[in-house]
């Protein structure tokens, strides 16, 4: 048979990228996108300005998440690109939105669009105008604008331009016991290792998703250091860099203990507090690999398939539950972000293994299903594969670390043992947001 | 100051926005065996597959977007756009291909039509150009992409009419133009519209497009009365009226005295071939200069008239002395707030999507849910009203709001 909907990765080379045609969007809706995000911000509004087309997505997120109260938006007509008025509008618009709203904003995220670059418009000075009119108000100039997202794709520049607002502050106000996470949509919590580590040396920590006001929010200019988990946050943390002169480190998502000591003590150092002993490095690991164990036992033959919205590395952990004898039998990726060390371990341990691009357009097509139970960890290879047996998680959910990793065991078992409605789930748009 | 004064700006702080015209498109073409590319950076596609199309989860229908980048655009080279459709139908064998396009292909002047040609060239499937610019609402999309199926697909001459388009049809027989889950949902409004006309004795040639063929809405053109339940099948049954005559009506079967108004037009109109509405003309409502007090519809055009004038077809004492006036989204304009804001403020009633509970002024006033898939999409899909049927109990819901 010709099968267009999978390769092996025996056939794949290490530069596979699946963003090369038509695509194709499948139903399934849990990862966050950039209306979700801008929601983080405490007493902040957001103001889109798009043609309708682009409107009607991001105001029926909004209204999903019963946060219409955040958003206001300004339509692009045929008018406006003819008379060249877009920079009257956005003015325009932005002080109706400012003196309609039942209560003053404390940010102002306007989001312009891609016509606005081919229009070559002036945004820059308008948000300028607005900030000496409404001075109370920190205006931020964010982007919606895909047709740009092969050189400035749109999560981590609005991530970037979340934290603009944040100004440096004099030496004397900068805190020791304190320290930012960027870029992060769900809050990490007790089962991420660099927070409870540092809570132990009495090192908290600030991420947006958990700021309830946004003077709570500027804190975060008072922190050292800050710490990016996902690459879509680095973009925020060289800018901080850069403008605040905070330090910062990314750690790596992934399933290796070494690099969980490597990069906790390095961030232990980086925060001036004693990084963790090597007893209780042993502890963690004889505690995580039972874990796994009790898993895999509990899995046996059971196919698993990984998709890249729910891990930030499905490669890495498809390389890890193989190695601990689970059966991996499919990622769902769109490109491959590990290592091509990573690539090629897989490569040699599971050459049969079979590579979906979920955006492809055979999968529109695909008679989706399994030949028995399949065990998803995400949504997306829930949908494919029609199986109520899933992890139903994006973005790695919080977890980082060997408690990460044990509390994702948790989860698989979980899933295994207990069917969820699929068709139901994975069709909210993001994960965790919605009202209902 | 005067800048002010001269537009509106179209800014919404209250409202939602009505979906695009690129969802229109795909809405109309979806049950009719093709692929509709949407030519578009990103975006435009999961906003139709998440929030427009009912159908998409349990369907296989073919609508993907081209994924137009920077550099694509800026040296406009299409050859990137032919290649990848070509690559797609050849896997895909759709048994047409639409091309509609979103605000960029507009501002750097696409050329949908040449375009069009060069990938049925490639490829030796029919392709149909819908020029759209994702700055207009879902009802332009629709009609132009059922204009240009038509066009395209459906032959006067093999339905009977002479060259000079002068067939006289023997039999009253109708087209339902504009039908679409965007107005109708997924709820049996299609199959209720279609009934309808089938037990006042008028069958139903085509219902376009949901629940028909492919090659049973080629047979259009043998209806002799076009019914436009939505905006969005005027342009269709302006297009066929241009081309053949065929005469068309304009409104919705809601409610037993609508119904009554409409089947009694569309006779009519078969018998002296006069196109005609079903509700009464009132210059001032249609610039919405609404007087106060009253019942306010707020909807798609022809939704929002039929049943404004159903309404007002109760006894007076029914709708508490009130008149109801409709009020629809401008399709080129997208739909101003401020008009919209101002009328409800003023309203002594308020039926229309959920959504707008949130106008000001709307608050404590009586107010009649009527889900709008155009409007809110999926959001109270469950709570859609089977409103296109003589059994809908207008009397009732108005009744029960004024308690």
């Amino acid at each position: 048979m010709d099968n267009k909907e999978y390769q092996l990765i025996k056939d794949v080379d290490y530069e596979y990228d699946a963003d090369i045609g038509l695509a194709y969007a499948s139903p399934v809706r849990g990862v966050w996108n950039i209306v979700h995000m801008g929601t983080l911000m405490p007493q902040g509004h957001q103001i889109y300005v798009c043609p309708v087309s682009c409107l009607r997505g991001v105001v029926l997120t909004t209204a999903e998440m019963g946060a219409m109260d955040k958003m206001s938006t300004i339509s692009i007509g045929e008018d406006n690109i003819l008379e060249g008025d877009m920079e009257e509008q956005l003015f325009l618009g932005a002080e109706r939105v400012i003196n309609e709203l039942p209560e003053r904003p404390r940010m102002m995220m306007i989001f312009t669009s891609c016509i606005h670059h081919f229009m070559a418009v002036n945004y820059r000075r308008v948000y300028k105008l607005l900030q000496e009119k409404y001075p109370d108000i920190d205006f931020v100039d964010c982007y919606m604008d895909p047709i740009m997202r092969r050189t400035r794709p749109v999560v981590p520049v609005l991530w970037r331009q979340m934290h603009r607002s944040l100004k440096m502050r004099e030496p004397e106000e900068l805190r020791d016991d304190q320290v930012n996470y960027l870029g992060n949509c769900f809050p990490h919590e007790e089962f991420c290792d660099l927070t409870n580590v540092l809570a132990e040396r009495g090192v908290r920590k600030i991420e947006i998703n958990s700021c309830r006001t946004y003077d709570e929010f500027l804190e975060e200019s008072r922190s050292k250091v800050n710490f990016v988990f996902h690459n879509t946050g680095v973009r925020a943390a060289k800018d901080l860099k850069v403008r605040l002169k905070q330090e910062w480190m990314q750690l790596r998502p992934g399933y290796t203990y070494d690099q969980y000591d490597e990069d906790l003590s390095a961030a232990c150092r980086m925060c001036g507090v004693e990084p963790p002993a090597e007893e209780w490095s042993r502890e963690q690991r004889r505690l995580t690999e039972a874990a796994v164990q009790e898993t895999a036992e509990l899995l046996g033959d059971t196919p698993v398939s990984i998709d890249y919205a729910a891990v930030d590395r499905p490669l890495e952990l498809a390389l890890f539950l193989l190695d601990h004898g689970f059966n991996v039998e499919s990622v769902f990726v769109e490109t491959f972000i590990e290592s091509q060390e990573v690539f090629d371990a897989l490569k040699a341990a599971r050459p049969e293994l079979k590579v979906y691009a979920t955006a492809g357009w055979n999968l529109r097509r695909m008679e989706r299903g399994h030949d028995g139970k399949v065990l998803c960890i995400g949504q997306k290879c829930a949908y494919f594969l029609d199986s109520d047996y899933f992890v139903n998680m994006v973005e790695n959910d919080g977890l980082y670390g060997y408690s990460g990793t044990r509390r994702l065991m948790e989860m698989i078992r979980e899933a295994y043992e207990e069917p969820k409605p699929m068709k139901e789930l994975v069709q909210v748009k993001g994960l965790g947001c919605c009202c209902s | 100051m005067l800048l002010l004064m001269r537009k509106d700006y179209q800014t919404h702080v209250f409202t939602n926005t009505y979906t695009a015209d690129v969802s229109g498109v795909c809405s109309a073409m979806y049950e009719l065996g093709g692929m509709s590319v949407l030519h578009d950076p990103s975006g435009c596609n999961s906003t139709y597959s998440t929030h427009d199309e009912p159908r998409w989860f349990d369907g296989n229908s073919l609508m993907f977007v081209s994924g137009l980048d920077e550099m694509t655009a800026v040296m406009g080279d299409d050859t990137v756009l032919i290649r990848d459709v070509a690559r797609a139908a050849a896997d895909l064998k759709p048994r047409f291909i639409t091309l509609c396009g979103a605000s960029i292909p507009h501002i750097i002047a696409f050329d949908f039509r040449g375009v069009a040609h060069l990938i049925e060239k490639e490829t030796g499937i029919p392709v149909l150009p819908v020029p759209t610019d994702g700055l207009k609402l879902y009802t332009k999309g629709v009609g132009m992409a059922l204009t240009a199926w038509i066009k395209r697909f459906a032959d006067p001459a093999v339905c009977g009419w002479d060259k000079a388009h002068t067939r006289k049809p023997g039999e009253l027989t109708v087209n339902l133009m504009g039908v679409t889950p965007l107005d109708f949902s997924v709820n049996g409004n299609a199959e209720a519209l279609v009934r309808t006309f089938e037990e006042a004795g008028i069958p139903v040639n085509c219902c376009m497009a949901m629940n028909n063929s492919f090659e049973q809405l080629q047979q259009v053109y043998r209806g002799a009365v076009n019914v436009v339940v939505s905006s969005a099948g005027r342009r269709p049954a302006h297009f066929m009226e241009k081309t053949t005559g065929m005469p068309k009506v304009e409104g919705l079967p809601i409610g037993p005295e609508q119904t009554e108004a409409l089947i009694h037009a569309v006779r009519e109109a078969f018998e002296d071939g006069v196109s005609r509405v079903t509700w009464e003309r009132d210059p001032q409502a249609d610039r919405w200069e609404i007087p106060e007090g009253n019942i306010l519809v707020i909807g798609e055009e022809i939704f929002a008239r039929s049943l404004a004038s159903a309404i007002n077809k109760l006894p007076e004492t029914d709708r508490g002395g009130m008149t109801a006036y409709g009020m629809w989204p401008d399709v080129n304009e997208d739909m101003s707030e401020e008009p919209l804001i101002k009328a409800a403020k003023e309203a002594g009633m308020i039926v229309g999507d959920p959504l707008f509970r949130i106008l000001p002024g709307s608050k404590g006033k009586p107010f009649v849910s009527m889900p709008h898939e155009a409007y809110s999409g999926r959001i109270n899909r469950k709570d859609m009203k089977l409103f296109a049927t003589p059994g809908f109990p207008v009397a009732e819901i108005i009744k029960n709001a004024l308690v």
